[in-house]
């Protein structure tokens, strides 16, 4: 008969704690590659917390008449409503081209290594330039 | 056979010895499947929604409003905060279940967010339908 053994759960524990760990990222010289797998999970879970509010206030406030919108509006374009909303806009933008590089990982191109550290540093340049685009769109056209 | 004399030594094998020759298990990606059609989703409708943004030649309350109460910008808004969080809470769902690794806290924080993000996407579906339903302003 089997049963739930308590000893054996911590004999497996301490069979793992003593093995030795795979190497971890402690011991890898960085590269563009690493930051950009990092940063698009940063961009991302950063959207989650911080863009999703912001949206849903943004609408919420489109819903609820003039006078809630002004409310929104005046938070909105103070200088730390502008900052927020560049970082949200900024980590979209980065968000997005790392994410059509994910596609293009996903069919199994892009691995070879130069072509790899090209595409990883130009991830974020062009994110960047998006994001400027985008602002200068907004404020100038 | 009486059970009773299976020595317990072989009910009790490492983790990867219970393992070793089951195969593939031919499941598990869901995550990664469902992420990467909700990303295809995202760039259609985040695509919309910046170029609308631009469009839209003052952003202000009247302007804004009259944009979303028309019928397609307003089921496009809805389709978009539900592809939307849906790949926000696979993500976060991602994050927690990599670095949340004591079991109580992991299920504390997978049912908070869950809850809060099915909350989140009523609320603004139901904002997007007020401002499309509502009487002309």
């Amino acid at each position: 008969m089997r049963r739930a053994d308590p000893g054996a759960q911590a004999n497996r524990d301490i069979f793992m704690a003593e093995r030795p760990l795979s190497p971890h990222i402690g011991i890898w010289k960085w590269g563009p590659h690493m930051f950009v797998s990092i940063f698009h999970r940063i961009t991302g879970d950063g959207m989650a917390f911080v863009g999703v509010p912001v949206l849903l206030w943004w609408l919420a406030a489109l819903a609820s008449g003039p006078d809630a919108y002004a409310t929104f509006a005046h938070q909105a374009s103070s200088w730390y409503g502008i900052v927020v909303l560049v970082a949200i806009s900024f980590g979209f933008f980065n968000h997005l081209v790392s994410g059509l590089r994910y596609f293009v990982l996903d069919i199994g191109a892009g691995f070879e290594l130069a072509e790899n550290k090209t595409w990883s540093i130009a991830v974020p340049v062009i994110g960047t330039l998006l994001t400027a685009a985008f602002w200068a769109a907004i404020v100038y056209l | 056979m009486d059970n009773s004399l299976t020595p317990p030594a072989l009910d009790k094998g490492t983790p990867l010895a219970r393992a070793r020759g089951l195969g593939a298990a031919h499941e598990g990606t869901a995550d990664w499947t469902i992420q990467r059609v909700t990303a295809m989703g995202n760039v259609v409708l985040m695509s919309w929604f910046v170029a609308s943004l631009l469009q839209i030649p003052r952003l202000d309350y009247g302007s804004l409003h009259d944009w979303l109460d028309g019928l397609f910008p307003a089921s496009a808004m809805i389709m978009l905060i539900v592809n939307v969080f849906w790949h926000a809470r696979n993500g976060l769902q991602i994050m927690f279940d990599d670095y949340v690794d004591e079991k109580g806290n992991w299920f504390a924080v997978t049912a908070l967010f869950n809850l809060l993000f099915a909350g989140a996407a009523v609320f603004g579906i139901v904002a997007v339908l007020k401002i499309a339903l509502g009487v002309p302003a």
